[in-house]
């Protein structure tokens, strides 16, 4: 029924030998973490300097204001010309908006034109468009390269104050649920904990902020709503991740008091390494359906997750535990 | 024992009442799944009134659901948002433009009288309006034949120099590259706004129209609005019409700040003026336009203007395309976590995985129960609920393995083991649930449906992960053919004897 006498003899003492002692690699991870966080702020400080970007992340339409229009063409494939982007300039450029609300139509010659699908398909990126005008746009559009198969337009439009208002929302809800994680981190563990928590998720979010940074320097890629919400879910989930770890150094604490608190994390680390390192994979691993099958809406959302999460991971093993001991000497 | 077969009765129940439930309720799917448009309408604060109170915002929405009643879109729903917002959702409805005109427009009606002494005034600026608009009519007459391939009418023009001179005469600067057409929409603004100016305040406003209809002109193409009052209106448009009867002041019908219609009353309505509560407005509409004059009169004017500053419009293909796409990427993420769990975990592994087929099934329930309108990000709220539930289980196993290493028999391994892992699981959750809550707050519709999804998720994986797994595990173990500790972790981890 129970193990045998030198089995117990074996294991007694409650700590058996870590068999992966963090500590020893904890240089290496401060160097690998300092490295990507200054990698970050780079990009971030680069988006900023740039002329074009001039914030530290790219926004998207829904912070910019402004109108996306898709179409798609009905054309056997093969059968039509593929649409060519300075075409498509030229032709907006020549067309006069009708009117709307007393407001003055706005400027479209300099509409950004990305062209898919071998030039089948397009995206039209315009300044803030009201219903009818969109419409204008597309009826035109159909007029010269169509027709276009109208049950595959979509069009966005975020009128320029309500970009506003959505980035205010988001700045807003960031610093909200990281005060309210941070207060309840306080409220379950004592203030050194809390403290590293905050850390390991301040360096999750700023990694993960600094890839877009660099992604919309070097491929455009913006940030929109969504990406406010990754964050967000990020932040919880580094803080959940970094707990597990601390919870299990406070369980620990009278069983290994004797042992000096470096030895104390290693343990710690050690037992929970394959726990923090499975739930990221099988939170990561329905994120890698969303990157594969999830189509183009979701990608950038769960990309920006599947960072977070994996970068998380990162922080809640290699830096959160390993600074513990310099701080709580002090 | 009869505790947890308690609990085993209770999940049946339940996962025997949700499959029932998604049978009879079905999802709601988002306009981004299933095509249509989206318009969001900012109230604006206008004259005395500084701030969007709430009754204003509840006053607008009355007026506009009279609107899109009078549309006759199917399913279309129209909800407040925040302080000053509205939300129109227009299921299937691609070309949202008509609706956010009809919408868009206070269609504050109002009938005035001219101003005596401006009678002269007033003539020239009709000769012009009646000249620039009998331009405008024929080139758009000429446009619509040149596409229907008819022959052109004749081109009417307006001679360069006196287009210049009436606009100078307004005081319009024209911007540089104007085209002939720009020129005359400008000039008719400017006069519509300078007639407007020749009118006495409002003596009656569409507040005393009991009713709004649309008739075929007798002789021409064009359409008529028809109205009727109330019978104080009734009074008030017959003393109305009695005070410039004869004379040569006209009756101006004024929508939105822009005279529509400027009428002479004959002098045989002198003892009376117009008497029997109805009139109607010679506009020379189009049908289409006739009938959306009509539905703003009938739905009553807007007590705040309103701006449209959202739209989304997606096409129906394109919303089956993203249910698809999402299918698989859900299915495909189910799968890549069912065969991890097997793998890693074995038996428990088989278990998490019917826990979690539960914990997808209960979720799509209260889906249907509550209910959730599914959009795309609600559907990336899902899969990454998914994964966070499966986080639970990981944490339990991890322990119950631990324990098992250690030594202990499998049945206490398995109590230790979710007893233990209960204080990382819920910091877990409750921080899951902190960030939702401050994702519900950010508000718009997007991020709203991506929290509600996940909160739901975090919820019910609270239950699944610490009852179904549980009570599921347990009942495997009352099974002695299962009690096999190899079930649980490779025989190279366990300890040299190991627990029956």
């Amino acid at each position: 029924m129970t193990a045998t006498p030198e089995l117990q003899t074996a294991s007694a003492p409650s700590m058996p030998e870590p068999r992966f002692r963090i500590s020893r690699y904890r240089r290496l991870a401060w160097i690998g973490s300092g490295l990507a966080c200054l990698l970050s702020l780079i990009g971030l400080g680069l988006s900023w300097l740039n002329p074009q970007i001039h914030s530290p992340l790219k926004p998207g339409l829904d912070f910019t204001g402004g109108t996306q229009i898709q179409i798609e063409r009905q054309c056997p494939i093969g059968s039509c010309s593929p649409i060519a982007g300075p075409d498509v300039q030229r032709r907006l450029a020549a067309l006069a908006l009708p009117e709307d609300g007393g407001d003055a139509a706005p400027n479209i010659s300099s509409a950004a034109v990305q062209v898919l699908d071998q030039g089948q398909s397009m995206v039209l990126r315009l300044p803030a468009l009201r219903p009818a005008q969109a419409t204008a746009v597309i009826q035109d559009l159909n007029e010269a390269f169509g027709p276009l198969n109208q049950s595959g337009t979509a069009v966005d439009t975020i009128g320029p104050t309500l970009g506003a208002q959505l980035l205010q929302g988001s700045v807003i809800s960031l610093v909200v649920s990281f005060a309210a994680i941070a207060a309840y981190i306080t409220f379950r563990y004592d203030r050194i904990f809390a403290l590293l928590a905050l850390v390991a998720l301040g360096h999750d979010v700023l990694i993960t902020c600094g890839l877009f940074a660099w992604l919309g320097l070097l491929q455009g890629i913006e940030v929109d709503s969504l990406f406010a919400v990754s964050l967000i879910t990020v932040a919880g989930y580094s803080v959940t991740d970094t707990v597990v770890v601390f919870d299990r150094i406070r369980e620990q604490k009278t069983s290994l008091a004797g042992l000096p608190l470096t030895e104390q994390v290693d343990v710690a680390v050690n037992a929970t390494l394959t726990r923090s390192l499975y739930t990221s994979l099988t939170t990561v691993l329905p994120l890698l359906g969303l990157i594969f099958f999830g189509g183009s809406s979701l990608f950038w959302f769960a990309i920006a997750l599947t960072t977070g999460i994996v970068v998380g991971s990162w922080s809640s093993i290699g830096v959160a535990p390993t600074l513990l001991p310099l701080l709580a000497r002090r | 024992m009869a505790r947890q077969q308690g609990w085993l009765a209770l999940i049946l129940a339940l996962a025997i009442a949700a499959g029932a439930l998604l049978m009879s309720f079905p999802l709601q799917l988002g306009l981004d799944l299933r095509g249509g448009s989206q318009l969001t309408l900012q109230v604006l604060p206008a004259g005395a009134i500084k701030k969007v109170e709430k009754e204003q915002l509840e006053a607008v929405k009355d007026v506009l659901e009279r609107r899109i009643n009078g549309l006759g879109v199917a399913e279309s729903t129209l909800q407040t948002v925040g302080d000053d917002q509205l939300v129109l959702q227009l299921p299937g409805e691609q070309d949202p433009s008509r609706a956010a005109k009809v919408l868009g427009t206070t269609a504050l009606l109002e009938f005035r009288a001219q101003r005596a002494g401006t009678e002269r005034e007033m003539q020239g600026l009709l000769r012009l309006k009646r000249q620039a608009e009998a331009v405008l009519n024929q080139r758009r007459a000429r446009v619509t034949a040149s596409v229907q391939g008819q022959p052109e009418p004749p081109k009417a023009s307006f001679a360069a120099e006196d287009l210049a001179k009436a606009l100078s005469g307004l005081g319009i600067s024209v911007p540089e590259g104007a085209t002939e057409t720009e020129q005359l929409e400008l000039l008719l603004d400017a006069v519509n706004s300078k007639v407007v100016a020749l009118y006495e305040p409002a003596q009656l406003t569409g507040r005393d129209l009991t009713g709004a209809g649309r008739q075929q002109q007798q002789t021409g193409s064009g359409w008529d609005v028809t109205l009727s009052f109330n019978r104080e209106g009734g009074e008030k448009f017959a003393a109305l019409t009695q005070g410039i009867a004869g004379t040569e002041r006209l009756l101006g019908i004024v929508l939105d700040g822009r005279s529509i219609s400027e009428a002479s009353v004959g002098p045989q309505f002198k003892a009376a003026g117009i008497t029997g509560g109805a009139a109607s407005i010679t506009g020379n509409f189009t049908p289409d336009e006739a009938r959306d004059l009509e539905v703003q009169l009938r739905g009553g004017s807007l007590p705040l203007p309103v701006k449209v500053v959202e739209q989304r419009s997606i096409g129906a293909t394109l919303g089956a395309e993203n249910v698809r796409t999402s299918l698989v990427a859900a299915l495909s993420g189910l799968a890549l976590v069912a065969v991890f769990m097997v793998v890693v975990y074995r038996l428990p592994g088989i278990v998490a995985v019917l826990a979690l087929s539960l914990y997808a099934l209960f979720n799509l329930a209260l889906y249907a129960l509550i209910p959730v309108t599914l959009t795309l990000p609600g559907i990336a709220g899902f899969i990454l609920s998914v994964g966070m539930a499966v986080d639970a289980n990981v944490l339990i196993f991890e322990r119950v393995k631990e324990e098992l290493r250690e030594g202990n028999t499998l049945i206490r391994s398995i109590d230790t083991g979710f007893s233990l892992a209960f204080s990382s699981i819920i910091d877990g959750h409750v921080t899951g649930l902190i960030s939702c809550a401050a994702l519900f707050a950010l508000g718009t519709g997007l991020v709203k449906g991506f929290a509600v999804t996940l909160a739901i998720g975090l919820l019910l994986s609270l239950f699944t992960a610490l009852t179904c797994s549980r009570t599921l595990l347990r009942l495997l173990m009352s099974y002695p053919a299962l009690r096999r500790s190899t079930y649980f972790l490779p025989a190279a981890q366990l300890p040299s004897s190991t627990a029956p």
